[in-house]
Parts: C-alpha cells; sequence; structure tokens
C-alpha cells in the first residue's frame, strides 16, 4: 500500500514535468491571434500581401534574434505596406505545435509565412507540402529543399570570425572563453569561425568553450544563471574576452564580465545598444546577424514576384553578417578587422563551418 | 548545526545503530574534502574546490533548496505540491518586478514570497477544501504559472527599456556580505595549491565570501524548518496531519488549518526560490528560466527522506555538481570520477569487513573498477556526458544510500473533516 502511493508520487511528479512541457506550447498558441498591424495605405500594388511570422523561442522582445527578425517585419509594413500576423513559440513545445502553428497561419490566408529559426525545419517542410501555391521561409536551415520554400542562411562562421580576431586582439591574457546555448549544428557554426578567428590572429591563444545544455534540452538559451556560471567559471580559469552566443542566458554572461572586470561580445544583434546600459560597457563588440535584412528582402521579393526557392546565403560580401562598433571599444584594431573582413570577402581566407 | 539528525526514535527500524551526530558529518564533510584533494592533486583539475566553484554552487543550490523545502511542508501535512515549478516560476515574474519596480531587490523578494503565496493559496483551496485530487490540481498550477506570467510580461516587462515580451530589464543588484579580514589571505593560500589546505582555503572563501544575504536566508531557512516542524508542538501537529489526519482531528487538531498553513508556507518557500533565481543568480527574469527547478526541488525531498537536512545535503549535492560541470566541465568532471572511483573502493570495503556482505562487495568493487577505468583511459569527458552530470551523480547516490525511504503516512491521500465518524 504504501509503497503503492509512494510510486504513484514519483509516477506523479514524472507526468508532472512532461504536462508542463505540453503546457508550454498550449500558452504559446493561445497569444495573438488577430493581425497586430493596420495595412499600410500607400502602396495599393501590396495592399493584398499578408505576412505570417512564427518566432521561435524567445520571440519578439528578446533584444536578439528574434528582434531582429521583428524589425525587418516593422519595416515591411512600413514601407511596402503588407499586412501581418505574428505568433509566438513556447518553451519546450511539441512538434505539432510548431506544424499547427504554421497551418494555421497558411490556412488563413497569408502568403507569404516565415518561419524564425531552426526548430521550424521539419515542420516547415511538411506544412509546405500541403499549401504548395504559398511561400514560404525559413531562417536558418537549410535541410529541406521544396519549390515553394526559400531557406534564409547566414554565414555566422565569418561574422563570428571577425570577433574571435577582435577577442584575440583584445585579450591580454592569451585566454578567452565562447559560451554557447545548446550544442546544435547551428550554434557550432559561431563556435568555429570564433575559434578560427582568434587562432588566426594568435595561433597558441587558449580557448574555452562551453555549451549550456545537450539537445533536445532547449533551456541552454534561456537560463541567464547557467550563462553566468559558466562565465564566471571561464574568467576564473583566466580568460578575460567571453563570447556569448546562448540568446537569452547571454545576459548572465554580460553580468559575468562586470562582475570579474573582463569583456564580453555579444551576438545577432547589436547589444552594446540593447542591454541594460549597466552592463553595456563590457560588450566590446557584437556579431551581427541580420535576419532584419534577409526577412525583408524576402517580404520585398514577394511583392515583386521575384522570389526565388532554395537557399540564399547571407554572407559577409552580401552583407548578412557584421560586427559592430558600438561604445568605440574596438575602434583601435579596426583596421585589422577590415583586413579579415576584406580577405574573406575576396575568399582569401576561408572560414571552417566546424 | 544538527539539522541531519536521524529519523525520529519511532519512527527508525530497530536495526538501524548508525547514529549520524554532527561531529560524524563533520568528519565525513572533512573526509569528502580529503578525497576532492586528492583528486585536484592528481588531476590538476584546481576548481573542484575552488572558492568560485564553490560560490557557484551555493547559487545553485539555494533555489532548488528552496523549492524543496517548500514541497517538505506542503507534503508533512499530507499535500503533495507538484505544482512547485509554476509557484517558482510566480515568484520569478514577481521577484523580478518587485525589484525593478521599487528599485530594491528586498521589495522583489517580498513581492516573489507574495506571488508564491497566490498561487499556493490557490492550490490549497483546490486540495484542501473541495478535495481535487493534488497532481492535478498542481499540474494546473504549473499551467497557470507559466501563462499568467507570460501574460503579465507582455502587459509590463515589454512597456519597460530594456524589457520585453520574455524577458525583464535588468535587476537592481542585491549587495553582497563577507567575513572581513580572511578573504585575501584565503585567496592566496588557495592560489599556492597546497595539498589540503588549499582545498580548505577554497572551501571558505566560497562560502564566505561576496555572499548576498538572500543566499544567507535561503540556507538559514532550512534549520528554520527543522526547528518549526520538529522541536514545537505546531510542528509536531503539523506532521501529525501528514500521518494520520483522522488521529489528529480526533485530539482536536484543526486539519484543515496545518493543511492551509503548511500549502501556503510551501510557496512561500518556493516562491522565494524563484525570487532567488531572478534577483541573485541570474539578475534578470526570463520566460523559462526555472528550467524545471522546481521539479528537482521535489526531488530533492524524496532523496532527503523528507527531511530538512538530507533534503539540503541533496540540493547541495546537485547544485555542486552542476556548478563544476558549467565552470570546467571536462575536466571537473573527469576528476569527480576519481573520487566516485576511490568512494566506491571504499564502501565496497566498507561492505567486505564490516557487513560481511561479499557480494554486494563483490559488486560494488566492480563498478568501482570501471570507473576508475574510464577515469584512467580519459583525459576529460565529453561534453554531452558533463551537462547531465548532477543527474546522475543524484541517482547515483540514491541508489547507493538506505532504500528506507519513508513519505508521511497520508501523503497525497483525500481528507474530508470529520471522515473518521
Amino acid at each position: 500500500m504504501l509503497r503503492n502511493r509512494f510510486g504513484k508520487v514519483v509516477a506523479g511528479a514524472a507526468a508532472g514535468a512532461m504536462l508542463l512541457a505540453a503546457a508550454a506550447c498550449g500558452g504559446g498558441d493561445t497569444t495573438e491571434g488577430a493581425p497586430s498591424a493596420a495595412p499600410g495605405t500607400d502602396a495599393p500594388a501590396a495592399s493584398k500581401v499578408k505576412v505570417g511570422l512564427a518566432y521561435d523561442i524567445g520571440g519578439r522582445g528578446d533584444q536578439s534574434f528574434n528582434d531582429s527578425a521583428a524589425a525587418g517585419l516593422d519595416k515591411a509594413v512600413a514601407e511596402l505596406g503588407v499586412e501581418i500576423n505574428e505568433l509566438e513559440a513556447g518553451n519546450g513545445e511539441a512538434e505539432s505545435a510548431k506544424e499547427e502553428r504554421l497551418r494555421l497561419l497558411a490556412s488563413g490566408g497569408f502568403n507569404p509565412v516565415i518561419a524564425v529559426g531552426f526548430a521550424y525545419s521539419q515542420s516547415v517542410a511538411k506544412v509546405a507540402a500541403e499549401f504548395p501555391d504559398t511561400k514560404f521561409a525559413i531562417v536558418d536551415d537549410e535541410a529541406n529543399k521544396l519549390p515553394n520554400v526559400s531557406n534564409l542562411v547566414f554565414a555566422e562562421e565569418q561574422g563570428s570570425f571577425l570577433v574571435g580576431a577582435a577577442a584575440a586582439l583584445k585579450s591580454t591574457k592569451g585566454d578567452i572563453g565562447f559560451v554557447g546555448g545548446v550544442e546544435v549544428p547551428l550554434i557550432k557554426k559561431f563556435q568555429a569561425g570564433f575559434e578560427a578567428g582568434a587562432k588566426a590572429v594568435k595561433p597558441d591563444i587558449k580557448i574555452q568553450a562551453k555549451y549550456l545544455t545537450q539537445p533536445p534540452d532547449f533551456s541552454g538559451f534561456g537560463d541567464p544563471a547557467k550563462g553566468k556560471t559558466a562565465a564566471e567559471g571561464m574568467f576564473d580559469a583566466g580568460a578575460d574576452v567571453v563570447y556569448q552566443a546562448a540568446g537569452g542566458s547571454g545576459a548572465g554572461v554580460f553580468e559575468a564580465a562586470k562582475a570579474a572586470g573582463g569583456m564580453a561580445i555579444g551576438v545577432d544583434s547589436d547589444q552594446a545598444k540593447t542591454a541594460d546600459p549597466t552592463v553595456a560597457d563590457v560588450i566590446i563588440t557584437s556579431m551581427l546577424k541580420k535576419v532584419d535584412v534577409a526577412v525583408f528582402d524576402f517580404i520585398k521579393s514577394y511583392t515583386t514576384n521575384s522570389v526565388v526557392a532554395g537557399s540564399k546565403v547571407y554572407d559577409l560580401k552580401a552583407g548578412g553578417v557584421d560586427y559592430s562598433t558600438t561604445g568605440g571599444k574596438v575602434d583601435d584594431i579596426k583596421a585589422q578587422l577590415d583586413e579579415y573582413k576584406a580577405k574573406i570577402s575576396s575568399g582569401e581566407i576561408t572560414v571552417p563551418k566546424e | 548545526m544538527t539539522t541531519t539528525a536521524t529519523a525520529a526514535p519511532a519512527a527508525a527500524p530497530p536495526a538501524r545503530k548508525f547514529k549520524l551526530t554532527w561531529q560524524v558529518l563533520l568528519l565525513g564533510l572533512l573526509a569528502l574534502l580529503f578525497l576532492l584533494s586528492v583528486a585536484r592533486v592528481l588531476t590538476g583539475a584546481n576548481d573542484i574546490t575552488s572558492g568560485g566553484a564553490i560560490g557557484a554552487a551555493l547559487m545553485a543550490a539555494v533555489p532548488i533548496g528552496l523549492a524543496g523545502l517548500g514541497g517538505l511542508w506542503s507534503e508533512r501535512a499530507g499535500v503533495v505540491n507538484i505544482g512547485l515549478e509554476g509557484i517558482m516560476i510566480l515568484g520569478t515574474w514577481f521577484g523580478a518586478w518587485g525589484a525593478i519596480v521599487t528599485g530594491n531587490p528586498w521589495v522583489g523578494v517580498l513581492a516573489g514570497a507574495v506571488g508564491g503565496l497566490v498561487g499556493a493559496a490557490l492550490h490549497a483551496v483546490a486540495t484542501v477544501t473541495f478535495g481535487v485530487d493534488h497532481v492535478v490540481s498542481g499540474v494546473a498550477l504549473n499551467i497557470l504559472g507559466l501563462g499568467v506570467t507570460k501574460y503579465l510580461s507582455t502587459l509590463v516587462f515589454a512597456e519597460m527599456s530594456g524589457g520585453g515580451d520574455t524577458q525583464s530589464p535588468r535587476i537592481p543588484a542585491m549587495t553582497t556580505v563577507s567575513l572581513p579580514w580572511i578573504g585575501g589571505p584565503l585567496q592566496e593560500l588557495e592560489a599556492k595549491h597546497w595539498f589540503f589546505l588549499s582545498d580548505l582555503a577554497g572551501v571558505l572563501r566560497g562560502l564566505t565570501q561576496n555572499v548576498s544575504l538572500f543566499t544567507l536566508l535561503g540556507v538559514l531557512l532550512v534549520p528554520l524548518t527543522f526547528w518549526l516542524l520538529w522541536r514545537t508542538a505546531f510542528g509536531l501537529r503539523l506532521r501529525s496531519v501528514g500521518e494520520r489526519p483522522v488521529a489528529a482531528e480526533s485530539l482536536g487538531v484543526n486539519v484543515y488549518f496545518y493543511k492551509y498553513v503548511a500549502v501556503l508556507a510551501s510557496g512561500v518557500f518556493a516562491g522565494l526560490g524563484g525570487a532567488f533565481l531572478a534577483i541573485v543568480a541570474a539578475g534578470t527574469y526570463r520566460e523559462g528560466q526555472t528550467g524545471g527547478r522546481g521539479f528537482i526541488g521535489l526531488a530533492t525531498v524524496i532523496f532527503g527522506n523528507w527531511r530538512p537536512g538530507g533534503l539540503a545535503a541533496g540540493a547541495g549535492l546537485f547544485g555542486y555538481t552542476d556548478a563544476l560541470q558549467l565552470r570546467q566541465g571536462g575536466t571537473s568532471v573527469h576528476a569527480l570520477l576519481l573520487v566516485v572511483g576511490l568512494l566506491l573502493v571504499a564502501v565496497a570495503i566498507w561492505q567486505l569487513v564490516k557487513q560481511q556482505r561479499s557480494r554486494a562487495a563483490l559488486l560494488t568493487g566492480i563498478a568501482a573498477i570501471a570507473v576508475l577505468v574510464v577515469f584512467a583511459v580519459t583525459d576529460t569527458i565529453p561534453e554531452q556526458f558533463t551537462s547531465f552530470t548532477p543527474h546522475l551523480t543524484t541517482l547515483l547516490v540514491l541508489s547507493l544510500a538506505s532504500q528506507r525511504l519513508r513519505m508521511p503516512a497520508a501523503d497525497g491521500l483525500p481528507y474530508r473533516r470529520g471522515q473518521a465518524k
């Protein structure tokens, strides 16, 4: 009897954990349902274009990746007068929730539909096949090629190369660190580029690397406490510059840099601008990934009827990735960084992807 | 600290001769430190006893321990609280909100506790007054916590500069305190990497330097809980409600009242855990930042056999291993393998010599050799494995430790007033 109840409690705890995951997707779906922006009036040619966009975990307001996509969408609303509907993703949601979100947009007459983030890889492939007349775009993924899917991908390794070089040039201890959110192929590209860039400057530099969680646990993109602990460990072990590609956990990395008197490098958007002013001074530069450019370009190509299916790579040459100079912390090494930039653009340096 | 004293004599099985006193506990901890020191000197993994690692361990352990205390209070009164995770989420949100709006982190602490209290009040009304199944109500609370905070964020944080739909602006930092004069000397001693002395210095430095007052509060709540529940008449009544509510009622104890108090206290503790996570450990609110810590807290209750001392040990173990794997993953966890191997050897010898259980000793010995072989043939542990070190360690300790876990007898059972008649 007693043992039975004990087992029941334990089973209950496990069931609770699973239900929590299920609950997370429930929360995501019920948020915004109606188009959240009025259609423009001064662009008659595009006034019927209804753009649907599905965010990755974090959504609008993450001051990073998703906000960048939102910026592109906002620009399209302002300049092209399109009508939009944005849907948010939930933490730890099931694959079916993603499919349902895309299906909701496509069946609601939204065309084109943009999925932000590699998490949508499988669901886009499935839903795009169900709606052959709708144009889909997926950011950060080129695993699935369909006639109505555009894969908007970035050469993160090239941008990371530049900030890696910046880290090595700025480091006085010859010891730098990399904090990744979740060990997935996409984030490994950041690490590979960062390490290559640092080694190009200083071949014997010591590079510490840590991923906060392993897939399928994606909490590493949203756990600042873990980011802080990992970065503290790196600073304690002798690093003086840490680059984060950890989404929402990155705030913890900046906190640790501030406490340790070290330097940090931001990711995706210009984080010296978006981070809190009290920690912004530790951010020497950020690897810019211009998702806004890709999203806007894609919507624009739709309004001019020139959508191209398949991969479109936004690299350094195309202005898809770059490094930021806000705060003036890398002004002294700008010449060297721009030299690397020219070499990568011309193909003289090939940056490894893993 | 006598919080880890053994179970009450009435509940203890007669075969149990071993009594854990504070002297034994201290000796055990020193022996563990000695083992860690051996591992550190042999492997050069200096981080395993560094002040930074111990500080980070404390930081990781406190929110889990607070959630665990929440579970302990509730379950001791017979109410299973699966909703700890949801209450913690409320704690993170309200903690961050209170601190940001007023600019004072302590207001945030209070707000987090109140947020947790409100969540727990729902659980109490549902389970105690209306007799809803505890697990169902708890799961509903988890869903509610997530949804409510999501909604509130879009209302409140999205309007603040630096905030967004999924995160808050930076939370004003809480002041930290240090034991004066010893910080510098300890750090020097630690940096010398001497055998044992430097390790001791590292541990002391981690526990005494730059500790936030909230951390101290969190740690002190463990002995306070022990004192309240095991040394006062109030505690006895509360626990009697979790053991035999019918008997308690026949003696004039207001069962509903004690259940309410316990569940509300549970909400305060878990809410504080959430507030700690947002204010001290992260410095910001972020959607989903609890990452299952409420469930881990619930697990420490079982790990600790529904006792505060055992619960604190479980949270400490989890926090320590989590801090190690996050800070210097591969090397530190590799050094831990040696510690685990040596511990298993000691257990095997104990089983063979003291208990004459030769078959058990053989199995433990084989496990020890397996661990030591893995240690010998590798230089570092791959990242894929280090991230679940905390879970694996906890599982290992649970499987080796005594299996005589005893939950409160009426835990999770529905109770209606006057049902004894």
